[in-house]
């Protein structure tokens, strides 16, 4: 029993983590029905800029967090300027096409500018190890549990109490009649991209901290896909219900399938999880319900 | 105040919508514009509220004047903020996931001023039916609720000139009859006003002037109540021409229309 409550909670640590992934996707596809396939490279970027603050610049922490992050939002605004911008008021398929296109071109980016080799990466944070008889939860996770929480958190307060997240909500809802009331959409979606780009490289930094930082990380950026298939392609709850239910279903297959001898079942687990949801709830589990009057 | 000289609008490189439209709005008048479906008069407001590059249409020729100064190549949110022009979408445009009050609230984004509070309520005195409804989704209210809503919204934005697309679109006769009592009351209170109608027997009867547009080009024009006695304008938008049978024929008084979409 212990033994399942301490797998459920390294999961549900992992799993805020993966909710926070799962919100970079869904504020930009509430925004512009776009599903940003580059996820995974934005979360390498991210964590390099981060890393230049940090380990090449030595600068502290509470410095270098902040001024990777804003660093980290003013490549996703030229990113959404450069891209997606000329596209405004097209079919959002063509800016999937770009978040595909981006993908590959932002890898070959990263592997040109920092090569493939691997970072050693270790942020010397407080060691709040918890450890009593039965449990026992590393630092790392937890410190990436809180992180995650804590922007995830700021994000909706963002969205819902402030007048900017409520140009957001409306530009979200129809970008043409934002426009006739006076909310500068294009702009409202550069700032979009910033906070989705933000988003990200906390998550990227937090997972590169469990172990190390190269070209390749960005892979764990497709997390995302079952994150909010889960969940619910427009629904931000959605995106925290799928995180942790993703994150408890993968650390559950690690302890109890894969010592049953089917090693590496640990990365498909999500997958099945999300295939059984969507046969029986399409749009996932708080997926829209579109307003229909009577 | 307005005025629109020769502008020819054509959508996404092909389909020629505007051919040489010219008006002008006067300040402090209802002015009427109607036409048949398609005859361009939704892309005449989009153009002037500078929306018309979201749509993927170009204005090739002509030019749009405020007091006298182009402002064609300014995008929405500029020619509101300068010359307070304000249009109303057709179809409501109301943003269905926010309650009553954000949907006035994000309204007011242009604005940065502390009155907003105040004009708030304001705006909810002209619309008392809101009142009751101000936490609900505003997809939820019935449709009378949704354009009262968005004329509601467009008055957060403080305009001097109002643009409105058809406000009477889906609406029963009586809540017709209490909306033109609205849009009269709005220009008693020093708004211009251009309204775009289907109705065009109401809006005639509210408006000071009118232009009858066909094929993106004005076809007639006059007082309001001139045109309300005119015969072609009876017969073709009011229904009413002379009371005897005529030959299908002689009802094709206009060229035939050439769409392209």
């Amino acid at each position: 029993m212990t033994d399942l409550l301490q797998t459920v909670g390294t999961g549900t640590l992992i799993g805020l983590v993966y909710a926070l992934l799962g919100l970079c996707v869904v504020v930009i596809f509430k925004a512009s029905e776009a599903f940003n396939f580059a996820i995974g490279e934005f979360l390498v970027v991210g964590s390099f800029l981060f890393y230049i603050m940090f380990f090449d610049l030595n600068l502290p922490i509470f410095i270098a967090l902040p001024l990777g992050l804003l660093a980290a939002g003013i490549v996703g605004a030229l990113i959404e300027y450069l891209t997606i911008k000329p596209l405004l008021g097209r079919n959002p398929i063509s800016m999937t096409m770009i978040t595909l296109g981006l993908w590959f071109f932002m890898r070959a980016c990263v592997q040109l500018i920092w090569g493939s080799d691997t970072y050693s990466f270790f942020l010397d944070l407080p060691d709040i190890t918890l450890e009593t008889e039965q449990f026992f939860f590393l630092s790392d996770p937890i410190w990436a549990g809180i992180f995650s929480i804590l922007t995830f958190i700021l994000v909706v307060f963002f969205l819902f109490r402030t007048r900017w997240g409520l140009a957001i909500r409306a530009v979200s809802e129809d970008q043409a009649k934002a426009m006739a009331f006076g909310i500068n959409a294009r702009f409202i979606l550069m700032i979009i991209w910033a906070i989705s780009s933000i988003c990200i490289a906390v998550a990227g930094v937090m997972i590169s901290n469990f172990g190390a930082l190269a070209a390749g990380s960005g892979i764990v950026g497709l997390r995302a896909i079952p994150v909010v298939l889960i969940g619910g392609m427009d629904s931000i709850g959605g995106a925290l219900v799928g995180g942790l239910i993703i994150g408890i279903c993968e650390s559950l297959a690690g302890a109890y399938i894969e010592p049953m001898g089917l090693i590496g079942f640990k990365d498909v687990a999500p997958y099945f999880v999300m295939l059984i949801v969507l046969f029986i709830r399409p749009y996932g589990l708080f997926g829209t319900v579109r307003i229909e009057r009577v | 105040m307005l005025s629109i000289e020769n502008l020819r609008v054509v959508y996404h490189d092909v389909i020629s919508v505007l051919n040489g439209i010219s008006l002008e709005v006067k300040e402090g008048e209802v002015l009427v514009i109607i036409g048949a479906n398609g005859a361009g008069k939704t892309t005449l407001l989009r153009t002037v509220a500078g929306m018309i590059g979201f749509y993927d249409g170009d204005i090739i020729d002509g030019d749009i004047k405020m007091n006298d100064v182009s402002i064609k190549e300014l995008d929405s949110a500029d020619i509101m903020k300068r010359y307070n022009l304000t249009y109303v979408m057709e179809d409501r445009p109301i943003f269905n996931y926010l309650t009553i009050d954000e949907n006035l609230k994000a309204a007011a984004y242009s604005r940065w001023d502390n009155k907003i509070k105040t004009d708030m309520e304001e705006v909810l005195d002209y619309f008392p039916v809101l009142k009751p409804l101000r936490n609900k989704k505003a997809g939820y209210a019935s449709g009378g609720e949704q354009q009262m809503l968005a004329i509601g919204m467009a008055l957060m934005t403080k305009p001097k000139i109002l643009l409105l697309d058809e406000p009477s679109l889906g609406l029963a006769p009586l809540i017709t009859e209490e909306l033109f009592g609205i849009i009269r009351k709005l220009n008693k209170s020093g708004i211009t006003i251009v309204l775009v109608e289907q109705n065009a027997y109401a809006a005639l009867n509210i408006g000071n002037r009118g232009y009858v547009v066909e094929m993106g080009r004005v076809v007639l024009d006059g007082e309001a109540q001139e045109l309300l006695k005119n015969e072609d304008v009876r017969e073709f938008y009011l229904g009413a021409g002379e009371s005897k049978r005529k030959s299908y024929k002689d009802a094709k008084r206009y060229k035939r229309r050439k769409r392209w979409l």
